[in-house]
């Protein structure tokens, strides 16, 4: 039963045209992308940064490397909006339309109708994480030869790996794992605003700014002390999967506090669903 | 709602009327349980919905007004969606209400693609699903012209009579609830002010129409004799109890008034609504509202 559920809300979140905004916004992102790379200087001081660290550049321009590139101001930028667009609309859309009412005179639990809707959030966070490695990955073979991976992120983060082609593609696997679960709490998190007593667009613009001042705070000098406490730190743990060897205390500990956010952003969503009235 | 108490006779059409803000909306939703009450519980069908809301709501439909639907997906994958929030259904009985309201051959269109009157007819196929014992209509003529209520109507009669439906319609539409309903509630301010048979509000004041040369006089005797107990509108009278027409017009004739008509004056549901919502407001001391239709 739960499974016919799951499938016909999935019915209902791949009817909606706007679903696809996040897939085709990431086509076209990755396609200017692989153009300015093509076009720029950026394979010129790629090429110098291998040869200073004794790597031949040759061997590591190569569709991997330039997809991982693509892939870090996506899941910065769009990533968040595509999932919270899509979480934002899951109760609240329902509810402003007066399907919700249809749905609750029926004899199934809020709770029920929540989680159903939940997973099949999950469902479409994967499938976009999915759909955004796939895509830049094959685009990128299209324009750059396949060969190893070379991932170089400065900053607190501080990431600099190089590995033989497939290695690099299992690690590039790897982080879609770390990516999808970041994806997932993005969409739980407007999942959560919407199921509250608001408009759709509430919902995807709080949880936007939520993320948007975790980002700022995160990078304000003033509140160094509690970066720890910023969700948008431990999202970066997805590029720490590309570090030798795996730092899996730091992993592990990013991945614990996403999927405790998770989780009491769900409960405290469903809370606020259980006890709210619906009424047209 | 304070202290609201509905009995609905099985395969009956009862009505809930009252105005915008009178709490029918409100009742509606505590019964399917949308709506938490702040205190007290809600039996529908003997079950509580609060903590049994599976049995409760489990032989129950619903329409409200205006229906809304999945518009992007077509009229039978809305039916099999909603279908399986009451429990597995068999494509036999999608097929089966698809058929009953008539949207057979339009079935696999999309939604958006619908008139007002298919949308409304697809939202009864929605409601007759889990094949209900009781249906409840939240202004199912709303929004829809002359031609669609007049439809809604013969829906509403039909499922009545072939399907031996219990049906609780809220509407604002009097002559809609006269000519539907063999019982009515009539709601004001969350309260139940009325419940009965339609011939016992029409009948509630038992008003008698009196011409005569000096109303006013006539009234006032008829009063201090003890026959009157009211009137109004200037021609109209309520008789005490015990008293006949025969003895009001004995004693008017003996008294030297002229009767040129005297009559029992049957009201319709428009004019008893308005006559219940005027005691209201005299009692409550608000300004009175009346339903449109």
């Amino acid at each position: 039963m739960f499974l016919r559920q799951l499938r016909n809300e999935l019915w209902k979140l791949f009817g909606k045209k706007r679903t696809y905004i996040g897939f085709g916004a990431f086509l076209i992102a990755q396609l200017a992308m692989l153009f300015a790379f093509q076009y720029s200087n950026w394979q010129k001081d790629t090429a110098r940064l291998l040869a200073g660290n004794g790597y031949l550049a040759e061997q590591y321009i190569s569709a991997l490397t330039v997809a991982v590139i693509m892939l870090i101001p996506q899941i910065l930028l769009l990533m968040p909006l595509y999932a919270c667009l899509v979480g934002g609309d899951m109760v609240a859309k329902e509810s402003e339309d007066g399907t919700l009412r249809m749905i609750l005179c029926r004899p199934i639990s809020r709770v029920r109708v929540l989680t159903v809707k939940w997973v099949a959030g999950l469902i479409f966070s994967i499938l976009l994480v999915l759909a955004l490695g796939g895509m830049a990955l094959v685009l990128a073979r299209i324009w750059f030869p396949w060969g190893g991976l070379f991932v170089f992120v400065p900053g607190p983060v501080r990431v600099f790996s190089v590995m033989p082609a497939w290695e690099g593609l299992a690690y590039y696997g790897g982080t879609h794992i770390v990516l999808a679960i970041n994806a997932a709490t993005m969409f739980t998190l407007a999942f959560m605003f919407s199921c509250f007593n608001m408009k759709p667009a509430a919902a995807t613009v709080l949880g936007l700014s939520f993320l948007l001042v975790n980002l700022v705070m995160e990078n304000m000098p003033f509140f160094e002390e509690y970066k720890e406490f910023c969700l948008t730190t431990h999202f970066k743990c997805w590029l720490l999967v590309f570090n030798q060897p795996l730092p899996w205390p730091d992993i592990l500990k990013s991945l614990s506090v996403i999927l405790g956010f998770n989780l009491t952003a769900f409960i405290v969503g469903t809370c606020a669903f259980f006890v709210r009235d619906i009424k047209s | 709602m304070q202290d609201l108490s509905l009995t609905v006779p099985r395969g009956e059409i009862y009505g809930l009327l009252g105005h915008n803000g009178a709490g029918k909306s409100t009742a509606i939703g505590m019964m399917l349980g949308q709506v938490w009450p702040s205190g007290g519980e809600v039996l529908v069908c003997g079950h509580n919905v609060q903590n049994d809301r599976q049995r409760a709501l489990a032989r129950v439909g619903a329409i409200f007004e205006s229906p809304v639907f999945y518009d992007y997906l077509s009229g039978y994958r809305n039916l099999e969606i909603l279908s399986y929030y009451s429990g597995p259904t068999p494509v036999a009985r999608i097929r089966e209400v698809i058929d009953w309201v008539g949207l057979t051959g339009r079935e696999q269109s999309k939604v958006r693609t619908y008139s007002h009157g298919m949308r409304a007819r697809l939202a009864i196929a929605q409601a007759l699903l889990p094949d209900p014992e009781l249906l409840i209509l939240d202004e199912p003529s709303d929004g829809l012209d002359p031609e669609g209520i007049h439809e809604m109507r013969e829906t509403i009669i039909r499922l009545q009579r072939e399907l031996s439906l219990t049906i609780l319609l809220s509407s604002h539409l009097l002559n809609e609830v006269e000519q539907l309903c063999t019982r009515i509630a009539v709601m004001n301010q969350g309260r139940k002010v009325f419940e009965g048979t339609i011939a016992e509000a029409t009948r509630r004041h038992n008003w008698v129409r009196l011409v005569t040369d000096n109303f006013p006089e006539a009234v006032a005797r008829l009063r201090a004799a003890g026959i009157v107990a009211r009137d109004h509108a200037g021609h109209l009278i309520a008789l005490s109890p015990g008293k006949s027409i025969a003895d009001a017009v004995k004693w008017l004739v003996a008294q030297g008034f002229p009767v040129h008509e005297i009559t029992p004056e049957e009201e319709t549901l428009e004019s008893f609504y308005q006559s219940l919502m005027e005691e209201q407001r005299v009692r409550l001391n608000q300004p009175l509202r009346l339903p449109t239709g």
